[in-house]
C-alpha cells in the first residue's frame, strides 16, 4: 500500500491516478522527442550553422535573417556544381547561381538567374568570372561576391551536386516540363561514368513531358543545340526549380522528409536553419505558378572578352541595379 | 542543443501546418489502368508507356511486343501496318511491321558514316507507300572541341524503293525540325513545328509549318513568337489540331487550313478555337472519322489519355467535355499517338 510521506496517510486514489497520469505523459514526451530527434537527425545532417561571420569577408557584413515572424524579404542564394570525379572536390565551380527572392508580404518568389561567365569583383581576389567565387571561398565567398556586385543581402545558401539534383528529382518522383525545344546533344558529359570524361548522346523531344533525375539535369545541363548559351541554360533552370516545386508540393512531408534527407546526404548544403527551412518549404507548399516570377539581367549585358582571354559578360551595373532595385523591391546596399 | 529546440519547434510546426493531409503525389503503378468505367475506343488507338507499345480497341487493351523499346508510333489510315521510332542504347531507327508488331522491317540505319543516328516520329502518306520521318542523318561528325550542328531534319522514305531523302535543313541549334504528317488527302503537302529563336530577349520559338512537296515551298502558319507544336491534320484534311503553350499551361487549339497557301498570311489566322484549356495537354491526333481528338492530359501528376468530340460543321468547337480512356497510367507524354480505323 502507497502512504503519502508527509503524512504516512495512504495516498486516497484520485492521487494515485494523478501521478501515473504524469509518469505516463513524462515517458510519452520523452519518446515522441527521442523520435522526433531520431526522425529529424538525417535531415540535422546536411545543415550547417547559421553563421553569420562566416560571411564578413574583405569587409563585407553577412546579411542577417529577418525574425521569424518578420514580412521582410528573404534572400537565398541557390548554388549548383558539377562535382563528378574529374574536379576537384574542394574547388568546384558554381555553374548554377541563381537568387531565390521570397516576398512573405506579398506572397510571391522572383528567381533572378546569374549568368556563370559573368565578370565580377570577387572581395579578396581579383576580378574574375562569377562562378569562381565559390570555388576560391566556397558558400561564404559566393554570398559576399553577390551581395558585393547586386547590392542585395543574401540570408541563406543552398548548394546542390549534381547527384544530389537526380536524387532530388528522383525523391519527388520525377518532374513534369515542358521542354521548350528538342535537345539534342552528341557530346553530352556523361556525368555518371567512371572517370567523369565520357560522353553519351542525348535526345530529349520537344514538348511536356515527366523527366526522371537523370533526363531533368540532362534538360538543364545540355548546351549543344542551345543558340541562347548560358541564358537559354538559366531559363531552363529555372523551369525545373518550378517543376521540382511543384512536385514537392502534392508530397506528404512527413513521411518524406527523413529518406528525403537520408539521400541527399554530401550531396546538399544549406546554412538555413530547421525552422527556417520548414518556414520557407511551408510557404512554398502554398505558391501556384503565377506567384512565382523569373527574372534574368540577360538585357543588361553584353559579350566581351576578359585581359587574360576568356569568353565572358561584362554588366551594365548601373543598369542591373535600377532593375534589381525594382524587381525586388526596396534600397539596394550601399 | 540549439538543433534539439529547433526540432521541438519543426515538430510542432509541421503538426499545425496539417502536412500529412496534402494529396500525395502519385506514383507510377507500371501498368496501363483504366478507369471503372471503361470508355470504348473506337478503332484501334496506338500509346506508349515506359517505352513499351499498347494498342487501345474498343475496350480491350493490347501489349504489342517489340525487340526493344518504342515511341512515336504511327499507322496507316487502312490500319494495315504500323511504324515506331525503335530504340537503343545511343540510337534509333525507323520499324514497319504488320499491325500486331510482328513481320518487322527496319528501314533506317542506327549509324553511318557521320556517327550515331537518331530516328522518330514516323508517319505515313495517305497512300501508304511514304513516309516522313526526323533523322540528324547527314550532320557534320562533332567532338566536344568541336561542336557542330547535329539538329534533327524532316526526312522522307519511300517504302517501295527504300530511298530516304532530305526534305527540310533545320535551323542549326536548335535542336531541328518536329512532329512532321502528311496533310490527308493531297499527299503532296505537310505540316511540322520549324523551332527557332526570336524576340527580345530571345527565347524558343516553335512554329507550325506548312510545305509543299512539289515545290519546295514553306510557309508559316503560326505567329513568330510562343510556341505552336504538335500539329494534327484531320482526316479531311481540312483542320489542323495543335499546341499552344501559355502561361503556365499547354492548351489544345484547332484551325482550318487554306487548300494551298503561296504566301504568309498575315495576320495570321485568328479563327482558332481553344478545345481543351488550362492544363497541361500534348500529343493530339484525330480519330479516322474527324469526330474525335484524343490526345494526354497531366492530371495529379500523371499523362493519361483522353478523348474529345468534335464538330466541325462551320466553326471547329468541342461538342462535350473530354473523357478519359486511361487513369493514373503515366503514358509517355514525348511519344506520339496514333489511331485508325
Amino acid at each position: 500500500m502507497n502512504h503519502s510521506p508527509a503524512t504516512g496517510v495512504p495516498d486516497a486514489p484520485g492521487s494515485r491516478r494523478v501521478r501515473w497520469i504524469a509518469l505516463g505523459a513524462t515517458v510519452l514526451a520523452l519518446a515522441l522527442i527521442g523520435g522526433i530527434l531520431l526522425y529529424l537527425s538525417p535531415l540535422l545532417a546536411l545543415l550547417e550553422p547559421h553563421d553569420p561571420t562566416l560571411g564578413r569577408i574583405a569587409g563585407i557584413p553577412a546579411a542577417t535573417p529577418p525574425p521569424l515572424d518578420s514580412k521582410q524579404r528573404i534572400n537565398v542564394l541557390l548554388l549548383g556544381s558539377d562535382n563528378d570525379q574529374k574536379f576537384k572536390q574542394d574547388a568546384l565551380l558554381s555553374q548554377t547561381m541563381i537568387v531565390v527572392s521570397i516576398d512573405p508580404a506579398k506572397r510571391q518568389v522572383t528567381m533572378l538567374s546569374l549568368p556563370r561567365d559573368l565578370w565580377v569583383e570577387i572581395p579578396g581576389h581579383p576580378s574574375a568570372k562569377i562562378d569562381l567565387a565559390y570555388a576560391e571561398g566556397g558558400a561564404p565567398l559566393a554570398r559576399a561576391t553577390v551581395e558585393k556586385a547586386f547590392k542585395i543581402p543574401i540570408h541563406y545558401y543552398a548548394w546542390v551536386g549534381l547527384n544530389g539534383l537526380v536524387r532530388v528529382i528522383d525523391r519527388v518522383g520525377g518532374v513534369d516540363l515542358d521542354v521548350l525545344h528538342p535537345v539534342l546533344d552528341d557530346n553530352y558529359p556523361n556525368d555518371f561514368s567512371d572517370t567523369g570524361y565520357g560522353t553519351e548522346r542525348v535526345y530529349l523531344a520537344a514538348g511536356p513531358q515527366h523527366l526522371d533525375g537523370r533526363h531533368a539535369l540532362q534538360y538543364v545541363r545540355s548546351r549543344h543545340g542551345d543558340l541562347l548559351s548560358d541564358f537559354g541554360r538559366s531559363v531552363r533552370q529555372q523551369q525545373l526549380l518550378l517543376a521540382i516545386q511543384q512536385r514537392a508540393a502534392g508530397l506528404d512531408l512527413v513521411s518524406a522528409l527523413p529518406t528525403f534527407a537520408r539521400d541527399l546526404n554530401g550531396h546538399v548544403k544549406s546554412d538555413l536553419d530547421l525552422v527556417r527551412l520548414t518556414q520557407l518549404a511551408l510557404f512554398m507548399r502554398g505558391l501556384h505558378a503565377p506567384d512565382v516570377h523569373q527574372a534574368y539581367i540577360s538585357p543588361y549585358v553584353r559579350d566581351a572578352v576578359s585581359a587574360d582571354g576568356q569568353q565572358i559578360l561584362m554588366a551594365d551595373w548601373p543598369a542591373v541595379h535600377a532593375y534589381v532595385s525594382q524587381l525586388l523591391g526596396g534600397d539596394l546596399l550601399p | 542543443m540549439k538543433r534539439r529546440h529547433a526540432a521541438v519547434a519543426l515538430s510542432a510546426v509541421l503538426a499545425l501546418a496539417g502536412c500529412t493531409s496534402s494529396s500525395p503525389v502519385a506514383r507510377d503503378p507500371g501498368r496501363v489502368v483504366l478507369p471503372v468505367k471503361q470508355l470504348p475506343v473506337p478503332g484501334r488507338l496506338y500509346a506508349t508507356k515506359s517505352r513499351a507499345l499498347y494498342r487501345f480497341s474498343g475496350t480491350q487493351l493490347t501489349l504489342l511486343r517489340f525487340a526493344s523499346r518504342v515511341k512515336d508510333p504511327a499507322v496507316t489510315p487502312a490500319g494495315d501496318r504500323i511504324a515506331v521510332a525503335q530504340l537503343q542504347d545511343q540510337s534509333s531507327t525507323i520499324v514497319v511491321s504488320d499491325p500486331n508488331g510482328q513481320t518487322r522491317q527496319t528501314l533506317t540505319p542506327s549509324s553511318a558514316a557521320e556517327g550515331s543516328l537518331w530516328a522518330f516520329a514516323p508517319a505515313f502518306a495517305g497512300d501508304g507507300h511514304q513516309l516522313v520521318y526526323l533523322t540528324d542523318r547527314g550532320k557534320q561528325p562533332s567532338n566536344p572541341q568541336n561542336l557542330r550542328p547535329n539538329d534533327l531534319g524532316v526526312w522522307t522514305y519511300d517504302l517501295d524503293t527504300g530511298q530516304s531523302r532530305r526534305l527540310v535543313q533545320p535551323y542549326a541549334y536548335t535542336g531541328g525540325d518536329s512532329d512532321p504528317r502528311y496533310r490527308p488527302g493531297v499527299n503532296d503537302q505537310l505540316v511540322y513545328t520549324t523551332y527557332l529563336y526570336g524576340g527580345a530577349p530571345p527565347e524558343a520559338v516553335a512554329r507550325l509549318t506548312w510545305m509543299s512537296l512539289r515545290t519546295g515551298a514553306t510557309i508559316y502558319l503560326s505567329p513568330d513568337t510562343g510556341r505552336n507544336f504538335q500539329p494534327a491534320i484531320s482526316p479531311d484534311g481540312r483542320f489542323v489540331a495543335f499546341i499552344r503553350a501559355g502561361a503556365g499551361s499547354d492548351d489544345l487549339y484547332a484551325m482550318p487550313l487554306a487548300p494551298t497557301y503561296t504566301r504568309e498570311l498575315r495576320p495570321y489566322p485568328s479563327e482558332s478555337a481553344v478545345l481543351i484549356q488550362s492544363g497541361i495537354v500534348s500529343q493530339p491526333v484525330w480519330s479516322p472519322d474527324g469526330s474525335a481528338i484524343a490526345f494526354l492530359k497531366l492530371v495529379n501528376g500523371s499523362f493519361d489519355l483522353f478523348i474529345v468530340a468534335v464538330s466541325t460543321a462551320g466553326t471547329i468547337q468541342a461538342s462535350g467535355p473530354a473523357q478519359a480512356v486511361t487513369h493514373g497510367s503515366f503514358l509517355d507524354a514525348d511519344s506520339r499517338l496514333a489511331w485508325s480505323s
